[in-house]
């Protein structure tokens, strides 16, 4: 009875990975496929687009740049410096100072001769302390505001930026990234140029600034990182960026902007109560918020994507600082899925909640643990001598061609659109690492994954019961006691 | 996926004892069945077989047998555990010659078993796969040369299919050949296009040095009639006809070209065009007016509006209504921008809405024409198309057109809020006192929005009526962020209203806020 129980879980899980293979293949080339009319209407669009005026054009939206810092003391004031150079009319830059260890605030205040202000804080959305907030009398420095809190961690140092913004956008930046002088000008446009639908959010691509050379904040030569991690990570944001994003932007499917460099309609960010302090994946959890905020409001909505690069950061090359970010992103996947379960397979949310919310459960969250168990299914069926050797090494060249695929069409789309990569090692380079990522790196990003996944279980990090049961709607974090919510 | 689950488990509990039916019915049920296929497979792990005799006694020679090795019991005789069901069925011959009173019983694993519990055994083990069922083989009867010698002729045929008729690998290897000369011809194009990418571009770098000499030349050394007289042969001295037939040439040409008269003012402008005309390229723009891809069409229209292309215009204004958004922008844009007489009524009549990226767009042309030309700009607030009205109000107030104020004023009680929003804005930009009365209508209004919009358009235009309301709102309304605009204003149009507001009040926030209202530097905050 065992016995026949045992060959039916193993003949149940040889039919489920193979639905699952052919699944991932299918989904692929759909992506590929959209992605690609995308990429090709938005060049073709972008041909028309003349952002001379929106610099100066009084119909144009304020923006106001929140820039969380902690412990960012040795570039806090260049950074500063190049968010104030901005190419943009009426913009302001908010700089929060996340209760850091250094020096990062007498560097500002000194840098920038600020002064306290009676500024009257309203905690409309709920933060740690505001210890005080900041100005210059000096003219040159008007659009600057520093704010110096308590530490709460990114999402809620967003949340203070929040409170005080005056603007209509809110661009939630890394302060320690460089943003091109127009990246406000080409942000801002999807927002002004939809008319049937309501631009609640535009995410940017983020390009990697290892090894590359910067002049007055922008990169002018492209070069790929010397490191293998480095290198895997530029064909991995090609991959995410140029194909994965413009794909579900065809659809109106995107569920993630990157932190990093994220475009918000403030009054909108307002009404869904801000950024969730109790997840690590903060970024990809207001949007889904807002999106579902949206839905159920009944109002049309869209996420739009600019592909243009416009944003670099520089991205960890080193495998313990790697696995610590994955494990954080897989983690803020999870507790994203699960305070949203709500939507998952209902029509009441549109394309997210059939089409967006089931992928990123299947092939974003348990992709880890499929793998994992890929392989443990296949040393079970070497250990009882029911394996099929030709099954086995059909199946991993099709997977392993199907990376190949996806890998070099998402380096010939950057060729094809922005040719940054301009010297021949270089693609020669990438064209190497697409070949050996999926047999030297992916192995480790499955276990990275599955640590978050097992951390997730343990409760690291994030908040236990509240993630588990999730939100009823979207509303409800604002009804949250604000004091569990600041704990 | 969840809910899928249980489905996909009754699915295959469905069909999964149809396969286990089938497998088990290899065993023939009935007992002589069951024997015959016991001797087909001689052993069978587990499995053994014993005779017991009810006799009390038998021949010493039988007895003595050490095939059947007979032991004494209580009740008779029994025979040692016989693996091989075969020999089983053979050594009966003797017991029946011997018409002896026996019973041949199963044993599994040496525990005595029922015919149906071996039945179960036996179905079990095949089932798992721990058992390879044995077939009853009828060996050739001849010689296997004379057999074959009978069979036709066939070239292997059958064994050489055995792979397609393996549908799974055969699927699988398909896809694995489809997906490497994908891979392989998506590498190759890579190489390939990055290869033609590069030379495109230095092509590009190319004619653009070779095109800005006799550019400039052209534009620097000769006078605008010389050019507009020069004959095929002077052009073609500038721009070889080998390199105009090319299309990336005509292409940085054009680029080239419409970059300079961007920047370029007076007669150079004129020569710009003229050269245009002269090198037929206006030709070449109007073509791509009849071009079925919404970008070419685009394109002439943006070459069109740029080299001022009059004779153009009757086909651009087909465009305004397009349903393509980029087409319809444009086609406005050069409406507005050639138009001897700006006559905005194709504007009002447009049904789909305007986007704030068209406002800006047109607001340029408009601000840029408004100099030049009378542009009856209240044709627009008779628009169906309420974005076309809020624009109107929008460039009454950018273009500073204080005599239309009075239109507006006429207008102003029957819009909806939203309207009435941007028209208060315009009466704050411009001053328009004589409206006071119509801010402090909406300063009453249900509409929070539309009573912030009032208290800003208060705070320069208000009279002591507008404080009141101001001081009235202050003391009812619950939200920070609303009180901290109603006080901005009361500050700015009555010191004393919001002396008397902020010093009568205890209320920490109400403090907190004058606090940051008086703070100087906070004062655009």
């Amino acid at each position: 009875m065992y016995s026949f129980l045992f060959y039916l879980i193993l003949e149940f899980l040889g039919l489920m990975f193979l639905i699952l293979s052919f699944s991932v293949i299918v989904i692929y080339l759909i992506l590929m496929i959209l992605s690609a009319f995308e990429m090709r209407d938005y060049i073709r669009k972008n041909r028309f687009a003349d952002y001379g005026d929106i610099i100066t054009s009084p119909i144009a939206p304020g923006v106001s740049i929140l820039a969380p810092a902690f412990n960012e003391g040795q570039n806090i004031v260049q950074n500063a410096q190049s968010l104030l150079s901005l190419h943009y009319g009426k913009f302001e830059v908010i700089i929060i100072n996340d209760g850091s260890k250094d020096d990062s605030l007498d560097k500002l205040i000194q840098a920038f001769e600020l002064e306290k202000t009676n500024y009257a804080y309203n905690a409309e959305i709920e933060t740690k302390p505001i210890k005080a907030i900041y100005r210059s009398r000096n003219m040159s420095y008007r659009r600057l505001t520093v704010i110096d809190k308590e530490n709460g961690g990114k999402a809620d140092a967003l949340n203070a930026g929040i409170n005080i913004a005056d603007l209509e956008i809110l661009a939630c930046i890394d302060v320690d990234c460089i943003l091109s002088s127009e990246s406000i000008s080409r942000m801002v446009r999807p927002f002004m140029e939809e008319t049937n639908k309501k631009v609640i959010a535009v995410g940017g691509v983020i390009g990697i600034a290892n090894n590359c050379d910067v002049v007055n904040g922008t990169v002018t030569t492209y070069r790929v990182p010397e490191t293998q991690l480095g290198k895997f990570q530029v064909i991995e944001y090609f991959r995410a960026f140029l194909m994965g994003r413009m794909a579900w932007s065809r659809i109106n499917g995107l569920m993630l902007i990157s932190g990093a460099f994220g475009f918000f309609r403030k009054d909108l960010v307002r009404a869904v109560g801000g950024y969730f302090p109790k997840t690590v994946g903060e970024d990809m959890e207001l949007i889904v918020r807002m999106r579902r905020y949206m839905d159920e409001q009944k109002i049309p909505h869209k996420v739009g994507f600019v592909p243009d690069p416009l944003c670099w950061t520089e991205v960890p090359e080193d495998e313990q600082i790697l696995s610590r970010q994955r494990n954080r992103w897989m983690r803020g996947t999870i507790e994203t899925l699960q305070l949203h379960q709500a939507m998952q397979l209902n029509p009441k949310y549109g394309i997210l909640g059939m089409i967006s919310f089931p992928f990123w459960s299947i092939f974003e969250k348990s992709a880890p643990i499929l793998e994992a168990s890929g392989v443990i299914y296949t040393l079970i069926l070497l250990a009882i001598g029911d394996f099929s050797a030709v099954y086995f090494i059909a199946l991993l060249a099709m997977m392993y061609l199907l990376s190949l695929l996806v890998s070099s069409f998402s380096v010939l789309y950057e060729q094809i659109a922005f040719n940054h990569y301009k010297d021949k090692k270089d693609l020669q380079k990438l064209i190497w690492m697409i070949i050996t990522e999926p047999i030297l790196v992916h192995p480790k990003i499955v276990f990275w994954g599955v640590m978050g996944h097992i951390d997730f279980i343990k409760g690291k990090g994030g908040w236990g019961i509240m993630i588990r049961s999730g939100f009823k709607n979207a509303e409800e974090k604002k009804k949250l006691n604000p004091q569990v919510t600041s704990s | 996926m969840k809910k899928i689950l249980p489905w996909f488990i009754v699915f295959l509990l469905f069909f999964l004892p149809g396969v286990i039916q089938a497998q088990s019915q290899i065993i023939p049920e009935d007992s002589i069945g069951f024997r015959d296929f016991l001797i087909v497979q001689k052993e069978v792990p587990g499995l053994s077989y014993r005779y017991v005799l009810g006799e009390k006694s038998i021949s010493d020679e039988l007895a003595s047998d050490s095939i059947y090795q007979f032991s004494k019991t209580d009740t008779g005789y029994v025979s040692r555990l016989i693996s091989d069901f075969d020999l089983a069925e053979r050594l009966e011959n003797r017991l029946v010659a011997d018409s002896l009173d026996y019973q041949l019983v199963y044993f599994v694993f040496s525990n005595l078993s029922s015919h149906e519990s071996t039945y179960e055994y036996l179905a079990n083990l095949i089932r798992n796969g721990d058992y390879q069922v044995k077939f009853d083989e009828d060996g050739p009867k001849e010689d296997l040369v004379s057999l074959a010698s009978k069979a036709p002729y066939s070239p292997l045929q059958k064994f050489k299919l055995r792979f397609f008729s393996d549908y799974q690998l055969f699927g699988v290897t398909l896809v694995i050949f489809f997906f490497f000369l994908v891979a392989l011809g998506m590498i190759v194009f890579m190489l390939v296009m990055k290869a033609r990418k590069n030379k495109r571009e230095n092509l590009l770098k190319e004619y653009e040095r070779i095109i800005i000499d006799p550019l400039t030349s052209l534009l620097f050394e000769k006078e605008l009639k010389e050019i507009q007289e020069m004959d095929q042969n002077e052009i073609e001295f500038y721009f070889p006809q080998t390199l105009l037939s090319k299309s990336l040439y005509k292409d940085v040409l054009v680029e080239r070209i419409i970059g300079l008269n961007k920047r370029m003012k007076g007669e150079f402008k004129d020569k710009l065009k003229s050269l245009y005309k002269k090198l037929e390229l206006d030709k070449n723009s109007m073509d791509l007016l009849r071009n079925k891809k919404w970008d070419r069409v685009t394109m002439g229209l943006v070459q069109i509006n740029e080299m001022d292309l009059v004779e153009a215009l009757p086909e651009v204004k087909k465009f305004t209504n397009s349903s393509n958004f980029h087409i319809r922008s444009q086609a406005v844009a050069i409406l507005l921008n050639l138009s001897d007489q700006v006559d905005l009524t194709f504007l009002r009549d447009q049904t789909f809405p305007i986007s704030l990226w068209q406002q800006m767009n047109y607001l340029r042309i408009i601000r840029f024409a408004s100099l030049q030309k009378d542009l009856k700009l209240e044709v627009l607030f008779d628009s169906q198309n309420s974005s076309i009205r809020i624009f109107g109000y929008k460039l009454v107030r950018m273009l500073g057109r204080m005599d239309l104020i009075g239109v507006l004023s006429s207008i102003a009680g029957g819009v909806a809020e939203e309207e009435k929003i941007e028209i208060l804005e315009t009466y704050s930009t411009l001053g328009a006192h004589m409206e006071v009365d119509f801010i402090n209508e909406c300063l009453h209004a249900q509409n929070p929005n539309l009573n912030l919009a009032a208290a800003k358009a208060a705070s320069v235009l208000g009279n002591s009526e507008s404080a009141e309301i101001l001081f009235g709102l202050i003391k009812s309304e619950t939200s920070f962020g609303n009180k901290l605009h109603y006080l901005k204003s009361l500050y700015e149009l009555d010191r004393e209203k919001f002396d008397q507001a902020t010093l009568d009040n205890s209320s920490n926030e109400i403090l907190k806020i004058k606090d940051h209202i008086l703070d100087p530097m906070l004062q655009n905050v």
